[in-house]
């Protein structure tokens, strides 16, 4: 029987319907399909690629600076003036906290983190709730979770991609060019430390802006929110920062440091790094290493991380349905 | 014949709000159509067969298979074709389509093959490149269809698949459902208030008021009458036709002008026999003939006068 719709110019010669008997996937990685579908939307925003980048600016100075003092270095250590053997950098380098470095570089890049994940995030449910997407989710063979997962690992691979990047290139330059220094044995596992610092804004930002956007059935609406959040939260623990660098105020003040979007990665990057954290540049080490809040307590705050990323996720959750039950 | 869903007893409850209230039914092979007033319940049976709301007492099972135990094995042997518009954000559709199939364990290309076919199936051959949103209420239509078909179900469920189409597209979309539900190996089931649409495409009907039964079987049994009687239609009536029927046993039931219901003992190649014996002795002239039966709708009708 032809297709009644069918046209007779079409390049498929038979147009019958006919009952699909090929292969099919197991159901148990359902999900990544959900997941790709993310990725390969994320790809081609360019928005993502431009913010991306600029996250990890601050590596990109950090690697001018330490290349041109190298070279200065070099320059000096060459010259007829100087006695041999003395190295007039050696002094930089080796006060050079290399934890400190990175801590500073990923409160640095925070900012862009989060345009990143409100570019990817905003609209992940929101989107589908706008276009009654779920009903086509929900009604082929995966369920809510797979459903879920999907949708964050979409948004969790990215912001770990843009975060490892540079972190790990600038980690690699470093490890090669500066292991006199101290690189290496200042902290033999900083490798693994960091790997589990690029896991931190992805986690944070895949579970907050999948909770906000199932609240909502337009991406802007969910983008607007999470913004005043991070914004609204950033003042606050901005301002905790000035209290704190006043000097004498109780301890709380530098805890509230931490009571933000930002704040809560910081916080725990400090604890996965273990330092309290310090200066922009190796020169101010320590000069003026008590005007940063110093590390949380790392298990409690741990804990309170992961309960705020189940809480989001508790939120999509319950907020993620095919149907609008009501009473 | 086998039976593709079997529900018995099945209460469902939105809060305080009960929508499908101890319904029972058997749905065998073929086109179902699924009758009911708007707040029936038929959507609520649809998705509580596909897993999306939980019943609260009663049990359902679709080719054999428990709803609440294997859901998503289910859902891998349904396709459904929801009444509101609904699509992936952001894709062409047979990437959408394409993307429908990988949800439903299709390998890549496959999917993507089968998404071609199936569109130009659908009649959407032409537009398959063109972003989802773009398309008119008659093609989303359509492509919700598509992506219902993409894996190959065995039990199509169609929620309202004419609503908001125009005449001609209204045509071409159950003349679609017609297609595919017969010989093509695939069960449907199509939930309207639209009794010309379920009367076009279904064998068998399924009526719901207030979450329960109130009829159901196959569309000619239940729009048949008892006792078969015929309608004898008259250029014009002379007078002595009704005695002369009555002679031969023919019982008078009504008219309508020149169109005069009887009935018959027997069967109603009988009752025609003895039809135009009277015509014949009354010298009336009898311009047509047939089995009487009621339309889908006075079944309808009746159907929920029962529940009133």
């Amino acid at each position: 029987m032809s297709a009644p719709a069918g046209k007779s110019t079409s390049p498929i010669l038979d147009l019958s319907y006919r009952s699909y008997d090929g292969p099919l996937d197991p159901p148990t990685f359902r999900w990544w399909a959900i997941a790709k579908l993310s990725m390969r939307q994320t790809w081609k925003k360019k928005g993502f690629w431009m913010w991306g980048l600029a996250s990890g600016y601050w590596y990109l100075i950090l690697m001018a600076v330490f290349y041109f003092a190298d070279q200065f270095s070099s320059g000096v250590r060459n010259s007829t003036r100087v006695p041999s053997g003395v190295d007039p950098m050696r002094a930089f380098f080796e006060g050079i906290k290399w934890d400190v470095m990175f801590v500073n570089a990923f409160s640095i890049s925070q900012l862009f983190l989060f345009i990143v994940a409100l570019l990817l995030g905003s609209g992940a449910i929101a989107n589908d709730n706008r276009a009654n997407a779920l009903l086509v989710y929900l009604s082929k063979p995966c369920d809510k979770k797979d459903y879920l997962i999907g949708k964050w690992v979409g948004i969790f691979l990215p912001i770990v991609l843009v975060t490892a990047a540079p972190t790990l290139v600038f980690y690699l330059y470093c490890l090669l060019s500066y292991q006199q220094y101290g690189f290496l044995s200042q902290d033999g596992w900083l490798g693994l430390r960091l790997l589990a610092l690029c896991l931190v804004p992805g986690v944070f930002h895949a579970s907050a802006s999948l909770g906000i956007s199932s609240m909502f059935s337009q991406a802007r609406l969910a983008g607007a929110t999470y913004a005043a959040v991070y914004f609204i939260l950033l003042f606050f623990t901005k301002s905790m920062e000035t209290i704190y660098r006043a000097g004498g105020a109780p301890n709380i003040v530098a805890n509230l440091y931490y009571a933000s979007v930002d704040g809560i990665q910081i916080g725990l990057a400090k604890v996965l790094l273990t330092t309290d954290g310090g200066s922009l540049f190796p020169a101010q080490v320590g000069g003026s290493m008590q005007s940063v809040p110093p590390a949380p307590n790392g298990w409690l705050f741990a804990a309170i991380y992961f309960a705020t990323c189940l809480g989001f996720l508790a939120l999509a959750w319950k907020r993620v349905r095919a149907v609008e039950v009501v009473g | 014949m086998s039976v593709v869903a079997s529900i018995q007893g099945l209460t469902v409850k939105y809060g305080k709000f009960t929508a499908l209230n101890g319904l029972s039914v058997d749905i065998p092979e073929g086109c179902t159509g699924l009758l009911g007033p708007n707040g029936a319940g038929k959507t609520t049976l649809l998705k509580t067969i596909l897993g999306f709301v939980k019943p609260e007492k009663g049990t359902a099972h679709i080719f054999g298979l428990d709803i609440e135990k294997r859901a998503r094995e289910i859902r891998q042997l349904i396709g459904l074709m929801p009444e509101q518009d609904c699509h992936i954000p952001g894709l062409t559709a047979v990437q959408f389509v394409a993307y429908a199939g990988e949800l439903a364990g299709m390998p890549k290309e496959q999917a993507l093959r089968r998404a071609h076919e199936v569109l130009e199936y659908c009649g959407l051959g032409e537009a398959r490149y063109r972003n989802v949103e773009t398309y008119s209420t008659g093609m989303k239509q359509r492509i919700k269809l598509a992506q219902a078909l993409v894996h190959g179900p065995k039990l199509l469920l169609l929620d309202e698949p004419t609503n908001g189409l125009d005449p001609s597209g209204r045509e071409e979309m159950l003349e679609l459902i017609r297609s595919v539900s017969h010989g093509k190996g695939v069960n449907v089931i199509v939930s309207s208030h639209l009794l010309p649409d379920i009367e076009r495409v279904c064998d068998r009907v399924v009526v719901v008021m207030q979450g329960t039964l109130r009829a159901s079987g196959m569309i000619k049994d239940l729009k048949s009458i008892e006792g078969h009687p015929v309608d004898v239609e008259l250029k014009e009536e002379p007078p002595g036709f009704l005695e002369a029927a009555e002679r031969h046993g023919l019982a008078f039931v009504s008219r309508q002008r020149y169109s005069i219901r009887m009935k018959a003992p027997g069967s109603a190649q009988e009752a025609a026999k003895l039809a135009m014996l009277a015509a014949r002795e009354s010298g009336a002239q009898v311009r047509g003939f047939k089995v009487a039966e009621r339309s889908l709708e006075d079944v309808f009708l009746q159907a929920v006068e029962v529940a009133q």
